[in-house]
Protein backbone atom coordinates (compact mmCIF):
# COMPACT_ATOMS: atom_id res chain seq x y z
CA UNK A 1 0.00 0.00 0.00
CA UNK A 2 2.76 2.20 1.35
CA UNK A 3 4.74 1.27 -1.79
CA UNK A 4 1.75 2.05 -4.75
CA UNK A 5 1.44 5.56 -2.59
CA UNK A 6 5.33 5.96 -2.88
CA UNK A 7 4.63 5.17 -6.82
CA UNK A 8 1.89 7.82 -7.22
CA UNK A 9 3.33 10.78 -5.43
CA UNK A 10 6.58 9.87 -8.03
CA UNK A 11 4.76 9.99 -10.70
CA UNK A 12 2.71 13.29 -9.89
CA UNK A 13 5.79 15.04 -8.97
CA UNK A 14 6.96 13.71 -12.44
CA UNK A 15 4.25 15.77 -13.88
CA UNK A 16 5.30 18.72 -12.60
CA UNK A 17 8.45 18.54 -13.25
CA UNK A 18 7.56 17.62 -17.34
CA UNK A 19 4.87 20.50 -16.66
CA UNK A 20 7.71 23.32 -15.32
CA UNK A 21 10.46 21.92 -17.89
CA UNK A 22 7.44 22.59 -20.42
CA UNK A 23 6.78 26.15 -19.71
CA UNK A 24 9.78 26.97 -18.80
CA UNK A 25 10.99 25.98 -22.91
CA UNK A 26 7.51 28.28 -23.89
CA UNK A 27 8.97 31.16 -22.01
CA UNK A 28 12.45 30.89 -23.30
CA UNK A 29 11.27 30.63 -26.71
CA UNK A 30 9.18 33.99 -26.00
CA UNK A 31 12.05 35.72 -24.80
CA UNK A 32 13.95 35.02 -28.38
CA UNK A 33 11.78 36.86 -29.85
CA UNK A 34 11.66 39.69 -27.31
CA UNK A 35 15.12 40.15 -27.63
CA UNK A 36 14.69 40.07 -31.30
CA UNK A 37 12.48 42.90 -31.48
CA UNK A 38 15.29 44.53 -29.22
CA UNK A 39 18.77 43.30 -31.67
CA UNK A 40 16.52 44.76 -34.99
CA UNK A 41 15.63 48.12 -33.45
CA UNK A 42 19.07 48.90 -32.38
CA UNK A 43 21.23 47.42 -35.19
CA UNK A 44 17.75 49.78 -37.24
CA UNK A 45 19.49 52.69 -34.69
CA UNK A 46 22.77 52.25 -35.38
CA UNK A 47 22.31 53.00 -38.85
CA UNK A 48 20.19 56.14 -38.07
CA UNK A 49 23.21 57.48 -35.78
CA UNK A 50 24.38 60.74 -37.00
CA UNK A 51 27.37 59.37 -38.64
CA UNK A 52 26.07 56.50 -40.14
CA UNK A 53 23.51 58.85 -41.92
CA UNK A 54 26.46 61.02 -43.10
CA UNK A 55 27.82 58.19 -45.12
CA UNK A 56 24.12 57.18 -46.93
CA UNK A 57 23.22 60.56 -47.42
CA UNK A 58 27.00 61.56 -49.26
CA UNK A 59 26.50 58.47 -51.58
CA UNK A 60 23.98 57.31 -53.99
CA UNK A 61 21.37 54.83 -52.75
CA UNK A 62 21.64 52.67 -55.14
CA UNK A 63 25.46 52.27 -55.40
CA UNK A 64 27.31 49.09 -54.50
CA UNK A 65 29.00 50.50 -51.46
CA UNK A 66 25.42 51.93 -50.32
CA UNK A 67 23.43 48.79 -51.02
CA UNK A 68 26.24 45.75 -49.91
CA UNK A 69 28.90 47.33 -47.93
CA UNK A 70 28.15 49.39 -45.77
CA UNK A 71 25.15 47.59 -43.97
CA UNK A 72 27.73 44.95 -44.15
CA UNK A 73 29.76 46.87 -42.02
CA UNK A 74 26.58 46.93 -39.76
CA UNK A 75 25.91 42.95 -39.50
CA UNK A 76 29.92 42.63 -38.74
CA UNK A 77 29.91 44.68 -36.53
CA UNK A 78 26.93 43.38 -34.65
CA UNK A 79 27.98 40.01 -34.58
CA UNK A 80 31.28 40.87 -33.37
CA UNK A 81 29.78 42.73 -30.38
CA UNK A 82 27.49 39.62 -30.03
CA UNK A 83 30.51 37.40 -29.91
CA UNK A 84 32.21 38.98 -27.43
CA UNK A 85 29.20 39.20 -25.77
CA UNK A 86 28.90 35.07 -25.76
CA UNK A 87 32.76 34.55 -25.04
CA UNK A 88 32.50 36.62 -21.95
CA UNK A 89 29.45 35.06 -20.59
CA UNK A 90 31.14 31.96 -21.15
CA UNK A 91 34.35 32.81 -19.73
CA UNK A 92 31.91 33.96 -16.67
CA UNK A 93 30.38 30.46 -16.54
CA UNK A 94 33.32 28.62 -16.58
CA UNK A 95 32.78 27.22 -19.53
CA UNK A 96 35.63 28.29 -22.31
CA UNK A 97 37.45 25.04 -21.79
CA UNK A 98 34.43 22.99 -22.76
CA UNK A 99 34.38 25.45 -25.46
CA UNK A 100 37.44 24.79 -26.72
CA UNK A 101 36.62 21.00 -26.05
CA UNK A 102 33.50 20.82 -28.76
CA UNK A 103 34.77 22.83 -31.28
CA UNK A 104 36.38 19.88 -32.81
CA UNK A 105 34.20 17.27 -32.33
CA UNK A 106 31.56 16.36 -35.00
CA UNK A 107 28.65 18.23 -33.06
CA UNK A 108 30.74 21.07 -33.03
CA UNK A 109 31.61 20.99 -36.85
CA UNK A 110 28.26 20.70 -37.72
CA UNK A 111 27.22 23.45 -35.27
CA UNK A 112 29.91 26.05 -36.93
CA UNK A 113 28.54 24.73 -40.54
CA UNK A 114 24.92 25.33 -39.30
CA UNK A 115 26.59 28.52 -38.11
CA UNK A 116 28.14 30.06 -41.34
CA UNK A 117 24.47 29.42 -43.27
CA UNK A 118 22.83 30.76 -40.70
CA UNK A 119 25.16 33.67 -39.35
CA UNK A 120 27.10 35.29 -42.32
CA UNK A 121 25.04 34.78 -44.99
CA UNK A 122 21.45 34.78 -43.23
CA UNK A 123 22.74 37.69 -40.89
CA UNK A 124 24.34 39.59 -43.62
CA UNK A 125 20.92 39.46 -46.03
CA UNK A 126 18.82 40.25 -43.18
CA UNK A 127 21.04 43.20 -42.21
CA UNK A 128 21.15 44.13 -45.81
CA UNK A 129 16.61 44.02 -46.24
CA UNK A 130 16.65 46.29 -43.17
CA UNK A 131 18.59 49.08 -44.99
CA UNK A 132 16.68 48.48 -48.48
CA UNK A 133 12.74 48.04 -47.88
CA UNK A 134 12.54 48.88 -43.97
CA UNK A 135 11.05 46.16 -40.95
CA UNK A 136 8.42 45.12 -43.86
CA UNK A 137 11.09 42.71 -44.17
CA UNK A 138 10.94 41.16 -41.01
CA UNK A 139 7.74 38.92 -41.65
CA UNK A 140 9.41 37.64 -44.88
CA UNK A 141 12.44 36.64 -42.62
CA UNK A 142 10.06 35.19 -40.74
CA UNK A 143 8.71 32.97 -43.18
CA UNK A 144 11.99 30.60 -41.73
CA UNK A 145 9.93 28.01 -39.54
CA UNK A 146 7.96 26.69 -42.69
CA UNK A 147 11.63 26.78 -44.82
CA UNK A 148 12.88 24.63 -41.75
CA UNK A 149 10.36 22.21 -41.96
CA UNK A 150 10.01 21.99 -45.81
CA UNK A 151 14.14 21.70 -45.33
CA UNK A 152 13.89 18.47 -43.06
CA UNK A 153 11.06 16.54 -45.09
CA UNK A 154 14.00 17.14 -48.10
CA UNK A 155 17.12 16.20 -45.96
CA UNK A 156 15.91 14.58 -43.20
CA UNK A 157 12.40 12.77 -44.16
CA UNK A 158 10.50 14.37 -42.11
CA UNK A 159 6.60 14.45 -41.91
CA UNK A 160 5.27 16.78 -44.10
CA UNK A 161 1.68 16.19 -44.33
CA UNK A 162 -1.30 18.44 -45.44
CA UNK A 163 -1.48 20.78 -42.14
CA UNK A 164 1.99 22.00 -42.86
CA UNK A 165 1.37 22.52 -46.35
CA UNK A 166 -1.63 24.22 -45.69
CA UNK A 167 0.42 26.31 -43.26
CA UNK A 168 2.81 27.10 -45.98
CA UNK A 169 0.12 28.13 -48.60
CA UNK A 170 -1.09 30.53 -45.47
CA UNK A 171 2.57 32.62 -45.19
CA UNK A 172 3.20 32.52 -49.06
CA UNK A 173 -0.23 34.64 -49.05
CA UNK A 174 0.73 36.61 -46.59
CA UNK A 175 4.17 37.08 -48.20
CA UNK A 176 1.69 38.36 -51.07
CA UNK A 177 0.11 40.72 -49.20
CA UNK A 178 3.34 42.33 -48.35
CA UNK A 179 4.30 42.49 -51.42
CA UNK A 180 1.19 44.90 -52.18
CA UNK A 181 2.26 47.36 -50.12
CA UNK A 182 5.82 47.85 -52.35
CA UNK A 183 3.07 48.79 -55.06
CA UNK A 184 1.91 52.24 -53.05
CA UNK A 185 4.35 55.26 -53.74
CA UNK A 186 5.63 55.48 -50.40
CA UNK A 187 7.73 52.26 -51.08
CA UNK A 188 11.48 51.85 -51.16
CA UNK A 189 13.05 51.82 -54.94
CA UNK A 190 14.87 48.84 -53.30
CA UNK A 191 11.61 46.89 -52.25
CA UNK A 192 12.45 43.92 -54.27
CA UNK A 193 16.04 43.22 -53.50
CA UNK A 194 14.86 44.18 -49.99
CA UNK A 195 12.27 41.34 -50.08
CA UNK A 196 14.86 38.60 -51.99
CA UNK A 197 17.31 39.47 -49.57
CA UNK A 198 14.56 38.91 -46.73
CA UNK A 199 13.62 35.46 -48.22
CA UNK A 200 17.42 34.06 -48.52
CA UNK A 201 17.47 34.73 -44.63
CA UNK A 202 14.73 33.20 -44.04
CA UNK A 203 16.06 30.14 -46.06
CA UNK A 204 19.46 30.37 -44.32
CA UNK A 205 17.76 30.26 -40.35
CA UNK A 206 15.57 27.42 -41.54
CA UNK A 207 18.70 25.68 -42.54
CA UNK A 208 20.49 26.64 -39.43
CA UNK A 209 17.20 25.46 -37.73
CA UNK A 210 16.92 22.69 -39.30
CA UNK A 211 20.89 21.52 -39.13
CA UNK A 212 21.98 22.59 -35.91
CA UNK A 213 18.56 21.37 -34.07
CA UNK A 214 20.19 17.81 -33.79
CA UNK A 215 24.09 19.61 -33.31
CA UNK A 216 22.68 21.28 -30.30
CA UNK A 217 20.79 18.79 -28.34
CA UNK A 218 24.15 17.58 -27.57
CA UNK A 219 25.97 21.07 -26.40
CA UNK A 220 25.49 23.01 -23.91
CA UNK A 221 23.31 26.55 -25.51
CA UNK A 222 25.68 28.64 -23.75
CA UNK A 223 28.48 26.92 -26.26
CA UNK A 224 26.63 26.40 -29.16
CA UNK A 225 25.47 30.34 -29.12
CA UNK A 226 29.22 31.24 -28.90
CA UNK A 227 30.37 28.78 -31.30
CA UNK A 228 27.55 30.65 -33.92
CA UNK A 229 28.17 34.18 -32.88
CA UNK A 230 31.85 33.56 -33.23
CA UNK A 231 32.23 31.99 -36.13
CA UNK A 232 29.59 34.73 -37.70
CA UNK A 233 31.43 37.95 -36.37
CA UNK A 234 34.87 36.77 -37.88
CA UNK A 235 33.22 35.45 -41.17
CA UNK A 236 31.76 38.53 -41.73
CA UNK A 237 34.33 40.98 -40.64
CA UNK A 238 37.31 38.74 -42.49
CA UNK A 239 35.31 36.92 -45.40
CA UNK A 240 32.39 38.53 -46.54
CA UNK A 241 33.66 41.98 -46.21
CA UNK A 242 36.85 41.38 -48.02
CA UNK A 243 35.12 39.35 -50.87
CA UNK A 244 32.04 42.22 -51.28
CA UNK A 245 34.80 44.87 -51.16
CA UNK A 246 36.57 43.13 -54.36
CA UNK A 247 33.13 42.28 -56.03
CA UNK A 248 32.23 45.77 -55.83
CA UNK A 249 35.49 47.32 -56.80
CA UNK A 250 35.72 49.32 -53.31
CA UNK A 251 38.53 49.95 -51.83
CA UNK A 252 40.03 47.41 -48.68
CA UNK A 253 41.14 50.46 -46.75
CA UNK A 254 37.95 52.59 -47.36
CA UNK A 255 35.63 49.56 -45.95
CA UNK A 256 37.40 49.00 -42.99
CA UNK A 257 38.03 52.82 -42.89
CA UNK A 258 34.10 52.67 -42.03
CA UNK A 259 34.69 49.59 -39.84
CA UNK A 260 37.06 51.94 -37.37
CA UNK A 261 35.03 54.97 -37.67
CA UNK A 262 31.46 53.26 -36.38
CA UNK A 263 33.28 51.22 -33.69
CA UNK A 264 35.17 54.43 -32.61
CA UNK A 265 31.83 56.54 -32.76
CA UNK A 266 30.52 56.36 -29.33
CA UNK A 267 26.77 56.91 -30.14
CA UNK A 268 26.99 54.01 -32.96
CA UNK A 269 28.71 51.79 -31.21
CA UNK A 270 26.02 51.80 -28.22
CA UNK A 271 24.10 50.98 -30.38
CA UNK A 272 25.95 47.78 -31.32
CA UNK A 273 26.47 46.71 -28.00
CA UNK A 274 23.37 46.66 -27.07
CA UNK A 275 22.17 44.84 -30.38
CA UNK A 276 24.99 42.46 -29.87
CA UNK A 277 24.16 41.58 -26.66
CA UNK A 278 20.31 41.22 -28.00
CA UNK A 279 20.82 39.14 -30.59
CA UNK A 280 23.10 36.70 -28.53
CA UNK A 281 20.19 36.15 -26.09
CA UNK A 282 17.83 35.83 -28.52
CA UNK A 283 19.50 33.08 -30.63
CA UNK A 284 20.71 31.10 -27.64
CA UNK A 285 17.14 31.61 -26.08
CA UNK A 286 16.03 30.03 -29.31
CA UNK A 287 18.21 27.46 -29.71
CA UNK A 288 17.61 26.36 -26.16
CA UNK A 289 14.10 27.19 -26.40
CA UNK A 290 13.81 24.84 -29.84
CA UNK A 291 15.16 21.89 -27.47
CA UNK A 292 13.40 22.56 -24.85
CA UNK A 293 9.79 22.66 -26.19
CA UNK A 294 10.73 21.13 -29.26
CA UNK A 295 11.97 22.77 -32.70
CA UNK A 296 8.05 22.70 -34.10
CA UNK A 297 6.93 24.97 -30.87
CA UNK A 298 9.87 26.68 -29.99
CA UNK A 299 10.21 28.12 -33.79
CA UNK A 300 6.56 29.07 -33.63
CA UNK A 301 6.65 30.68 -30.20
CA UNK A 302 10.09 32.87 -31.79
CA UNK A 303 7.98 33.26 -35.01
CA UNK A 304 6.09 36.11 -32.68
CA UNK A 305 8.69 38.36 -33.67
CA UNK A 306 7.28 39.37 -36.81
CA UNK A 307 5.09 41.37 -34.27
CA UNK A 308 7.36 42.45 -31.51
CA UNK A 309 10.28 43.37 -34.11
CA UNK A 310 8.58 46.08 -36.14
CA UNK A 311 6.80 47.24 -32.37
CA UNK A 312 9.89 47.82 -30.61
CA UNK A 313 11.83 49.52 -34.21
CA UNK A 314 8.92 51.74 -34.42
CA UNK A 315 9.10 52.53 -30.80
CA UNK A 316 12.87 53.09 -30.29
CA UNK A 317 13.87 54.39 -33.91
CA UNK A 318 10.51 56.36 -34.66
CA UNK A 319 9.45 57.40 -31.39
CA UNK A 320 12.01 57.84 -29.04
CA UNK A 321 14.51 58.73 -31.56
CA UNK A 322 12.14 60.53 -33.78
CA UNK A 323 13.23 58.88 -37.70
CA UNK A 324 10.09 59.28 -39.58
CA UNK A 325 8.76 56.01 -41.44
CA UNK A 326 9.33 53.04 -38.97
CA UNK A 327 5.40 52.66 -38.74
CA UNK A 328 4.52 49.77 -41.02
CA UNK A 329 1.26 49.98 -42.80
CA UNK A 330 -1.79 48.38 -42.21
CA UNK A 331 -1.80 45.96 -44.76
CA UNK A 332 1.50 44.65 -43.41
CA UNK A 333 0.61 44.28 -39.73
CA UNK A 334 -2.60 42.34 -41.40
CA UNK A 335 -0.45 40.17 -43.46
CA UNK A 336 1.62 39.11 -39.88
CA UNK A 337 -1.23 38.24 -38.29
CA UNK A 338 -2.05 35.78 -41.23
CA UNK A 339 1.72 34.52 -40.78
CA UNK A 340 1.73 34.02 -37.75
CA UNK A 341 -0.91 31.72 -38.14
CA UNK A 342 0.52 30.17 -41.19
CA UNK A 343 3.22 29.04 -38.99
CA UNK A 344 1.55 27.50 -36.26
CA UNK A 345 -0.29 25.66 -38.55
CA UNK A 346 2.87 24.57 -39.82
CA UNK A 347 4.67 24.36 -36.55
CA UNK A 348 2.29 23.10 -33.99
CA UNK A 349 0.80 19.85 -34.06
CA UNK A 350 -2.75 19.86 -32.23
CA UNK A 351 -2.18 16.59 -30.76
CA UNK A 352 1.15 17.41 -29.18
CA UNK A 353 0.22 20.73 -27.81
CA UNK A 354 -3.30 19.49 -26.38
CA UNK A 355 -1.75 16.44 -24.75
CA UNK A 356 1.03 19.09 -23.48
CA UNK A 357 -1.40 20.86 -21.94
CA UNK A 358 -3.38 17.92 -20.12
CA UNK A 359 -0.38 16.47 -18.74
CA UNK A 360 -0.08 20.25 -17.27
CA UNK B 1 38.48 15.39 -21.14
CA UNK B 2 35.08 15.32 -22.96
CA UNK B 3 33.01 18.44 -22.48
CA UNK B 4 30.30 18.29 -19.28
CA UNK B 5 27.20 17.64 -21.93
CA UNK B 6 29.39 15.15 -23.83
CA UNK B 7 29.91 13.25 -21.04
CA UNK B 8 26.99 13.00 -19.40
CA UNK B 9 25.84 11.63 -22.80
CA UNK B 10 28.42 9.05 -23.22
CA UNK B 11 27.82 7.70 -20.20
CA UNK B 12 24.68 6.00 -20.80
CA UNK B 13 25.93 4.48 -23.41
CA UNK B 14 27.99 2.04 -20.42
CA UNK B 15 25.18 1.91 -18.22
CA UNK B 16 21.58 0.10 -18.04
CA UNK B 17 19.72 3.07 -16.50
CA UNK B 18 20.72 6.17 -14.28
CA UNK B 19 19.74 8.84 -12.45
CA UNK B 20 20.62 12.59 -12.50
CA UNK B 21 22.47 11.53 -8.97
CA UNK B 22 24.30 8.33 -10.34
CA UNK B 23 25.37 10.83 -13.53
CA UNK B 24 26.73 13.65 -11.02
CA UNK B 25 28.60 10.66 -8.73
CA UNK B 26 30.21 8.96 -11.59
CA UNK B 27 31.52 12.51 -13.16
CA UNK B 28 32.22 14.12 -9.55
CA UNK B 29 35.57 13.43 -9.95
CA UNK B 30 36.29 15.45 -13.01
CA UNK B 31 33.61 17.84 -13.65
CA UNK B 32 32.45 19.03 -9.71
CA UNK B 33 34.60 22.08 -10.11
CA UNK B 34 32.03 23.39 -12.95
CA UNK B 35 29.11 25.67 -12.88
CA UNK B 36 27.19 23.45 -14.86
CA UNK B 37 27.71 20.96 -12.04
CA UNK B 38 24.59 21.40 -10.39
CA UNK B 39 21.28 18.80 -10.11
CA UNK B 40 19.06 21.53 -11.41
CA UNK B 41 20.91 22.11 -14.72
CA UNK B 42 22.20 18.67 -15.08
CA UNK B 43 18.77 17.49 -14.88
CA UNK B 44 17.36 19.71 -17.33
CA UNK B 45 19.95 18.42 -19.69
CA UNK B 46 18.87 15.34 -19.39
CA UNK B 47 15.48 15.73 -19.77
CA UNK B 48 16.56 17.92 -23.11
CA UNK B 49 18.35 14.67 -24.84
CA UNK B 50 15.26 12.93 -23.75
CA UNK B 51 13.28 15.12 -25.48
CA UNK B 52 15.17 15.21 -28.51
CA UNK B 53 15.32 11.32 -28.32
CA UNK B 54 19.00 10.77 -27.54
CA UNK B 55 17.81 8.79 -23.84
CA UNK B 56 14.37 7.46 -23.23
CA UNK B 57 12.80 7.50 -19.70
CA UNK B 58 12.85 3.85 -17.70
CA UNK B 59 11.40 4.82 -14.56
CA UNK B 60 10.65 7.02 -11.53
CA UNK B 61 10.54 6.62 -7.98
CA UNK B 62 11.28 8.72 -4.21
CA UNK B 63 14.81 8.72 -2.93
CA UNK B 64 14.91 7.92 0.90
CA UNK B 65 14.13 11.97 1.49
CA UNK B 66 11.30 11.47 -0.70
CA UNK B 67 12.78 13.58 -3.74
CA UNK B 68 11.99 12.14 -6.84
CA UNK B 69 14.00 10.63 -8.86
CA UNK B 70 14.14 10.11 -12.91
CA UNK B 71 15.45 7.25 -14.87
CA UNK B 72 16.78 7.06 -18.24
CA UNK B 73 18.57 4.94 -20.45
CA UNK B 74 19.39 4.69 -24.15
CA UNK B 75 18.65 1.64 -26.31
CA UNK B 76 21.17 0.24 -28.92
CA UNK B 77 20.34 2.34 -31.90
CA UNK B 78 20.35 5.39 -29.22
CA UNK B 79 23.95 4.25 -28.02
CA UNK B 80 25.23 3.80 -31.77
CA UNK B 81 23.86 7.65 -32.09
CA UNK B 82 25.58 8.89 -29.18
CA UNK B 83 28.96 7.15 -30.27
CA UNK B 84 28.44 8.09 -33.89
CA UNK B 85 28.65 11.81 -32.64
CA UNK B 86 30.99 11.41 -29.47
CA UNK B 87 34.18 10.16 -29.56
Amino acid sequence: MQEASAVSIAKQKKKELDSSFFKKGIMVALFSSLMYGFYTAFVTAGQNSQLWTSWTSAINPAAFLAVFIIPTVASAINDSCSAIWALAITAKQGKLGDFGRTINTKPGIILMLSALVGGPIATVAYIIALSQAGTIVVPIAALNPAIGSILSRILYKQELGPRKIAGIAICVVAGLMIGTASLTGDSSSNMALGLALAFIAALGWGAEGCIAGYASCMIDTQIGITIRQCVSGVVELIVILPVLSLIGGVNLGQTFGYVGAAITDLPTILCFIVAGFSAYKSFASWYRGNSMCGTALGMACNGTYTFVAPLVTWIIVGLIMGVPGYALPPIAWVAAVVMILGILVIAVDPKELFGKKEEA
Amino acid sequence: MRPLNYAMLKYFTTVDEASVDDVMKDLSSDYSGYTAFKRDKMQEALMTAEKNGLISESRVDLDDNGDLRVFYSADAEQRDTINSYIK
